[in-house]
């Protein structure tokens, strides 16, 4: 389950971000911190949204997944962020098509295979616009973790 | 016979395990023999020889000779039976 590993440090509410680059640093500085990633994560994921963006428009709803090679990456986890004002990203499977996205759900993969019932349950939540309708309403990180929860029993 | 799909993305880390995964499911239910090779897209030239398809979750500007479909469907889940329909096309045709 993804609410199970879901913790308060990884997630971010009300995040003031000006760019993707901004958002990678400040959502990628909390998987760092906490032990989740190393140093070279964020400038990693920099790189690799530039050549592989990772935008994706649910019918209007605009969600980023940033994640990078394992190299980076420590142990499994997933940080959520919220931000207070859309940011621009590049569609995923496109070049130059934008979309404005206030939800980013970034993961640190280690090894994909072994994870694959999780990242199964995250397209899940993302590609539901009822839960990200809600997910953008929230005040506190809890109500984050119980949106999830709910839509996870339904999975 | 078996089917070689080539599943593709950028780092072969989050959004090909999903696709690939997909592909799995869909060749199963159509009875279709088929071996999946997860790859990055930097790595798709050395793996064609015996493909039959190639699904990405990247865009590609290349034609590598074998027919190819997007595999964005599988992540947005905006016309998911559209992509299955052209997958099954390719591999049963």
């Amino acid at each position: 389950m993804i609410w199970e590993e879901l913790i308060e440090p990884l997630i971010a509410i009300d995040l003031d971000a000006e760019s993707y680059e901004d958002v990678m640093e400040q959502i990628g500085g909390l998987l760092i911190r906490e032990g989740y990633t190393k140093a070279s994560y964020t400038e990693a994921l920099i790189a690799r949204e530039k050549e592989f963006p990772t935008g994706l428009d649910v019918d209007g709803v605009g969600v980023a997944i940033p994640h990078t090679d394992v190299s980076h990456v420590n142990k499994a986890g997933i940080a959520i962020g919220i931000l207070r004002n859309p940011v621009t990203f590049i569609q995923m499977g496109t070049d130059d098509e934008t979309v404005e996205v206030r939800l980013v759900f970034m993961l640190a993969v280690v090894n994909p295979n072994e994870h694959i019932d999780q990242l199964q349950r995250i397209i899940a939540i993302i590609q539901d616009k009822d839960v990200l309708n809600k997910l953008l309403k929230v005040k506190d990180t809890n109500q984050i973790i119980e949106i999830i929860k709910e839509k996870e029993k339904t999975l | 016979m078996k089917k070689k799909v080539i599943v593709a993305c950028g780092g072969a880390v989050a959004t090909s395990t999903i696709a690939a995964n997909k592909v799995v499911e869909l060749c199963k239910k159509n009875d279709i023999n088929v071996e999946i090779c997860q790859i990055r897209i930097s790595e798709i030239e050395s793996n064609l020889p015996g493909t039959d398809l190639i699904v990405t979750t990247s865009k590609v500007k290349r034609d590598y000779g074998v027919p190819l479909i997007t595999g964005m469907p599988f992540i947005s889940g905006v016309g998911v039976e559209k992509t299955e329909a052209a997958i099954l096309k390719v591999l049963k045709g």
